[in-house]
Parts: C-alpha cells; sequence; structure tokens
C-alpha cells in the first residue's frame, strides 16, 4: 500500500535528508511546519481515491504517476474546485472495502447498478458508457449474436462477458465452446492463435488493444453499462454534485478536455483512416503502373521484332497474332481503368461541387427570405442574379452526372405503377409559372382513358418536364399543349408549341450533347444543351424513343413513345 | 423540452448553414466534425434527432450510422442523412445501413426546418 500525493507541494524528504549535514535550525523547522499549515490551508480539502488497474480508464506505469480516463478528469475537475487528491494504489476488491470502511473517499469506474447503490452513493451524470464488445480476426464478419453459433468464443474468467455469454448459450453443448483466460491480453491471444474465433472483451480494452493482436471489432455490442465516480454512502454529496456539473458542461462542448481526453486515450492509437495524401499515392502508383506496363511492353514488343526476324515466315505469323492479341488485351485492361477512374472522378466531382453550391443556394435563400434582417430591392435583385445563377449550376451538375451514369450504364430504372394523368397534370402545374410570365397558352388535353401506366415515374417526369420547359423557352407566343394517345400498346405523348421551329438540316443534331440550334455568340437562350440527349437516352432505355416533326416559324412537335408494359393503360 | 439537435458534418460553411435555419427554428444545435467525436456527442448528449454527412474525416457516415444504429443507448433516435452523394445507390444504400432519411444536398432553406420536424414527428 503505498499513498502517493499529486499535484501539491509537499515536502521531499528523500531529497531534503541527501542534505542532511546542513542540520536546519529550530526556527528553521517552525517556520517550515508554519509554512505548510498554510499551504495545505489553502489547498482545500483532500479527496482520498482508491484506485486499481483497468488501463485505459484507471492505471499507472510501473512506478509510475497515476492517469486513466477517470483519473485525468477528476484531476481536471479537482483543480478548478481545490481539492488535494491523494491516490491510494491496490486492487479492485480491497478498494472496495477500503471505501466501505472509510480509509478512501472516492473509486473511479463503477458500474452502477442497484445492489451497489444501496451501499455506495453515485453522482448523475455517467463519465463513461460501456458495453461488451465482440472482437473477431480480421477480414471475418459477425453481424449479430446469431452468427456467433458454433463459434469458440475466448473470455475472462469469471468476468461480466463470461456469465453473460455463459448466459446467452445455456445448453452444455454450448458452454464447452467457451475458452476462458486470466487476463484480457490473454483473450486477444487467443483468438490471434486461432485458438478461439471471437473474443469478448469491454469496449474501452478492446479499442485500445484490438489492433495490436491483429483484431477488428463486430458491430456486436452486448450488457451496455453506466460508469460513475462512486463515494462511501452518506459523506461526500457536495463532491458528487460538483463533478456532475462539471461533467454536464465539459460533454456540452464539442472540444473540451473532456471529449481530449476521450481522444487521447481511446482513440489516438486507433486512427486508421485513409489521410488525402494516401488517396493520391495510391492513384500515382497506379499511373505509375500503368506508364511502367507500357513501356515494358514497348521493350517487350522491340525484343520480339528482332526474335521473329530469325524466325521462319510461319512462325513470324503467329507471333503477329499473339501480339496484337495482347495488345488488345492491354488496350482492353487500359480503357477499363480510365472507365474507373471517370466514373469515380465523375461521383467525386459531383460530390465537391454540390457541398460548396449548398452554402451559396442555402445562404442566399435565407439573405432574400429576411431571415437575419431586410435588405433592399436592388439587394434582392442582385440575391435573386446569384440564387438562379447557382441553381443554373446546379442543373448542369446534374445534367453532367445523369450523362456519365447513362454512359458507365449506371443508369437503373425503378419501375413503379403510376396514374398517367395525375402524373401529367403535375409536370402542366410544375412549368405553369414559366409559361404564365412569357404569356403563353398552357393547354392539357388529356386523352380518352386515364389509367395506370408502369413505368420509373422520376425520369419519365423528367423527359416530360424537359420537353414542355424546351417548348415553352423556345415559344414567345401562341400555345404549347400537352396530349396522348394510345395506338398499338404504344403510348404516344405530344408536346406541340408554335415557337420559331427547327430548320431539317438541324433536327438531326438536336438530339447530341451540347448542341442548341442557335450556338452563335448572341444565343439568347439559357440552357445545357444536354437535356434534349439524355431524354431521348432516357426513353431508349425505357424501350421508347423521342421523334420530331418542326418547320420555321410554325412550331415543333415531339413525341414520346412508350412501349406499355401490360399492353395498355390498366383502367381504375 | 427543447429539441436537441446534433449535427456530424466537416464542413464549417455547410454546418452554419442548418445550424442557422435549425436554431431559427427554436431548436437547440450540437455540432461535431468527424465521425468518432459525433459517435461521442451523440452517446454524451442523448439528441433528438442526428443529421448526419456522409463523407467524412476518419470515420464515414455509413460506419457512424451503423455504430449508432447498433448502440443500445441511441438506437431509437431518428438518424437523417444530409449528403452530397447523388450517384445512384446512395440513398438506398444509406438508409439500408438504418436511416430514418436521406436529404441530397443541396437543401432547400426554406423548407429544411419543417422536413427535420417532419422527422422528429415520425
Amino acid at each position: 500500500m503505498s499513498l502517493s500525493p499529486r499535484r501539491m507541494a509537499q515536502p521531499d524528504f528523500r531529497r531534503s535528508s541527501g542534505f542532511s549535514s546542513l542540520r536546519p535550525s529550530l526556527h528553521r523547522v517552525l517556520a517550515y511546519i508554519l509554512f505548510m499549515m498554510v499551504i495545505s490551508h489553502m489547498g482545500g480539502r483532500v479527496v482520498k481515491v482508491g484506485i486499481y488497474m483497468n488501463p485505459p480508464k484507471v492505471y499507472w506505469e510501473e512506478g509510475g504517476e497515476p492517469s486513466g480516463i477517470f483519473v485525468d478528469i477528476l484531476d481536471h475537475i479537482a483543480a478548478a474546485e481545490g481539492w488535494q487528491v491523494e491516490y491510494h494504489k491496490d486492487t479492485w476488491e480491497n478498494c472496495l472495502s477500503l471505501l466501505q470502511d472509510g480509509s478512501v473517499d472516492l473509486m473511479p469506474d463503477v458500474a452502477y447498478n442497484s445492489e451497489r447503490d444501496k451501499v455506495m452513493d453515485f453522482h448523475q451524470n455517467p463519465v463513461l458508457y460501456s458495453w461488451t464488445q465482440i472482437y473477431v480476426k480480421r477480414g471475418i464478419a459477425l453481424n449479430s449474436l446469431l452468427d456467433l453459433e458454433g463459434l469458440r468464443l475466448a473470455v475472462l474468467r469469471n468476468s461480466v462477458q463470461a456469465k453473460l455469454l455463459q448466459g446467452l448459450f445455456s445448453t452444455p453443448a454450448d458452454s464447452s465452446r467457451m475458452v476462458f483466460a486470466s487476463s484480457f491480453d490473454e483473450v486477444l491471444a487467443l483468438v490471434r492463435d486461432g485458438e478461439a474465433d471471437a473474443a469478448a472483451t469491454n469496449f474501452y480494452f478492446g479499442r485500445m488493444n484490438a489492433r495490436k493482436y491483429g483484431l477488428e471489432e463486430t458491430d456486436i455490442l452486448l450488457e451496455p453499462s453506466t460508469l460513475f465516480f462512486a463515494a462511501k454512502q452518506g459523506y461526500f454529496g457536495d463532491i458528487l454534485n460538483a463533478i456532475d456539473n462539471h461533467l454536464n458542461q465539459l460533454k456540452s462542448i464539442p472540444d473540451s478536455y473532456y471529449y481530449q481526453v476521450l481522444n487521447k486515450y481511446v482513440f489516438s492509437s486507433n486512427k486508421y483512416s485513409l489521410p488525402r495524401w494516401s488517396i493520391l499515392l495510391a492513384l500515382s502508383l497506379i499511373f505509375a503502373l500503368l506508364i511502367s506496363i507500357l513501356i515494358g511492353n514497348i521493350f517487350r514488343k522491340q525484343v520480339r521484332k528482332r526474335t521473329a526476324e530469325l524466325h521462319k515466315a510461319n512462325l513470324e505469323m503467329e507471333k503477329r497474332i499473339e501480339q496484337r492479341t495482347e495488345e488488345l488485351a492491354m488496350a482492353m485492361h487500359k480503357a477499363q481503368v480510365a472507365d474507373m477512374l471517370k466514373s469515380a472522378f465523375l461521383a467525386t466531382m459531383s460530390h465537391e461541387l454540390r457541398t460548396p453550391l449548398n452554402s451559396v443556394i442555402g445562404f442566399t435563400g435565407i439573405l432574400l427570405k429576411e431571415m437575419p434582417g431586410k435588405i433592399n430591392e436592388e439587394q434582392s435583385k442582385m440575391l435573386s442574379i446569384i440564387q438562379g445563377s447557382a441553381r443554373h449550376l446546379l442543373s448542369l451538375i446534374n445534367d453532367v452526372l445523369d450523362i456519365s451514369k447513362i454512359e458507365a450504364g449506371q443508369l437503373d430504372l425503378h419501375y413503379s405503377n403510376v396514374n398517367l394523368y395525375s402524373l401529367l397534370e403535375n409536370a402542366i402545374q410544375l412549368v405553369g409559372v414559366q409559361a404564365a410570365a412569357k404569356g403563353l397558352n398552357l393547354v392539357f388535353k388529356p386523352g380518352s382513358e386515364p389509367g395506370d401506366i408502369t413505368v420509373d415515374e422520376r425520369r419519365f417526369e423528367q423527359v416530360i418536364l424537359n420537353l414542355l420547359s424546351n417548348a415553352i423557352k423556345f415559344c414567345d407566343e401562341g400555345e404549347v399543349s400537352l396530349s396522348y394517345t394510345v395506338k398499338d400498346k404504344q403510348l404516344y405523348l405530344m408536346v406541340k408549341d408554335t415557337g420559331i421551329g427547327i430548320p431539317p438540316e438541324k433536327q438531326s443534331k438536336l438530339f447530341q450533347p451540347f448542341v442548341q440550334v442557335d450556338m452563335g455568340i448572341n444565343r439568347k437562350h439559357e440552357g445545357t444543351g444536354l437535356g434534349l440527349f439524355i431524354s431521348r437516352r432516357i426513353m431508349n432505355l425505357m424501350g421508347g424513343d423521342i421523334t420530331l416533326e418542326s418547320e420555321v416559324n410554325k412550331g415543333s412537335l415531339f413525341t414520346v413513345i412508350l412501349p406499355l408494359k401490360n399492353g395498355g393503360i390498366q383502367c381504375k | 423540452m427543447q429539441v436537441t439537435v446534433l449535427i456530424i458534418e466537416d464542413n464549417r460553411d455547410n454546418y452554419y448553414l442548418m445550424q442557422y435555419l435549425l436554431e431559427n427554428k427554436g431548436y437547440k444545435v450540437l455540432g461535431a466534425d468527424s465521425g468518432w467525436l459525433g459517435l461521442e456527442m451523440a452517446i454524451h448528449n442523448t439528441p433528438s434527432i442526428i443529421l448526419l454527412d456522409i463523407q467524412l474525416p476518419e470515420m464515414d457516415g455509413y460506419t457512424v450510422l451503423r455504430r449508432l444504429r447498433s448502440n443500445p443507448f441511441l438506437s431509437g433516435i431518428p438518424i437523417v442523412v444530409v449528403s452530397s452523394y447523388a450517384m445512384t445507390g446512395n440513398k438506398e444504400q444509406a438508409l439500408s445501413a438504418g436511416a430514418t432519411g436521406y436529404i441530397e444536398k443541396p437543401i432547400d432553406p426554406l423548407r429544411f426546418a419543417d422536413q427535420i420536424e417532419s422527422y422528429l414527428k415520425a
């Protein structure tokens, strides 16, 4: 047993005995005693704390200072409250009895339960939450308790985990699957050495040590518990209250000392995410690999050429074929890698562009709504321009993303039964404002039988909206109409306008990407030029098509053709 | 009782945007800028709802989502993924990992707070 006072200016007798030949005079000793009384008075109350080994929550290095999550947090609170903490190092069982007879005041890392509540006092706000977690060798997937069936489980003898798992697997055959160890370290070692398949330890121990043994945590959590400081019953209400007050405050601030301590003990040894530079490194390695394969291939080709000269003509033929095949395989491989990189690049770019756009669109909306305060007309006009541009940028990003999905064959269709009439009516409502702003007459002419069709609703709506808003965009007076008929198990959906029309020589180019008929510098119509291309590809994927009839200065008629999955519209 | 929203988001501007809209609604907002800190803040503050980004430093959003869902203290809290990922399957992946909802960025500033409220009631 040893009392180890911390943080306070206590006399160091070992050092003063080293100078004992100086023989301090009596008044010096008296002055020293007086000084110590003053110091200890200023130091406030002494709190005696019983601690034991349970890293990383409470522990001490051989001959060193106590440390751990509980110790650091208690020291932090003690410094603020002016307490003097004395740590008493012992075993868990001894600490419990010392707490009972009053030799120590406080114990860290005590799990709350109703039996302990009868003999000790707890504070309210837990210092930590803990639970039992299951660990396995890297690469083994365990998702639920059921997956544990048939596996050999390593546990600490007489531990909470042993009791818990024996309770869960209660038949004798199952209990033979338990492998007992005498320390948590041994529990993990058993799995590493293949003598058990899965290990059960408390979350904090596992978090800190599992990696050392080549093990990985699973998502299986059991037996949650709350961990507190416990005090001898009836004496230390004020200390427990003070601990609660500090914890409440510390926990609600993200970068408080509390989280720094958690980070230090639980997470810092455990960060194994990929830093950005490693992704760059991986990409450049792939690039370097490709280059070296290329160079290797060039050398090989040269060698082959020389050898081929020495060979007979028939062999030469064979070699050439082989060479071509190899080149072809190489080119295939390169194309596949490039394709993969392109898809990954597009997904990343879309993500990276959306994140700042989120701020632009979000804050512009807030300012225009005058949430933070009034704005004047000029400011409102400018903010509206920012908003419009940002939305335009967003639709560009969405279109580019759609195209990349189409080209990568990743545009998946999700079919469902949709009411045709309400889908079209909804589309008409969405573009109503746009048409009204230009003074156009927008007409919906429903066909004979409104009913359900089987279609990817979102994509089909995207096509119709694209055609309608195009029609409105390129029509300055007159009307835009939407109608449909069913013929030969196909749905024909017509979008007709009385707009500028499209000259015959330009009609075929219209469905190519980035094309608007009027591509000059004084292009007056905004748009990505991608909409029609995307729309037609979507309809192709659904087994249909989009066709165009148009006459300059009279107008255009776009017809969407959709084969009906069930042979016709299902009437309600 | 006041609604507490925990936002796990590493982009400061996006965080401020959501914080502004939700505080304007009268909610208390807590923030975490990494996956593990979000997990810890969730455990220690038991928020009413969690908004979660997917691309996060150290521990990605899907992992955070699975950990939150398998934690017995937190499994009942609604978690809404707010992400810039718009490729096919991102939403499905989030929902199958246990998300209550999925909101794609850019968010609609005029509707956002109401969307969150509806997840709270659900």
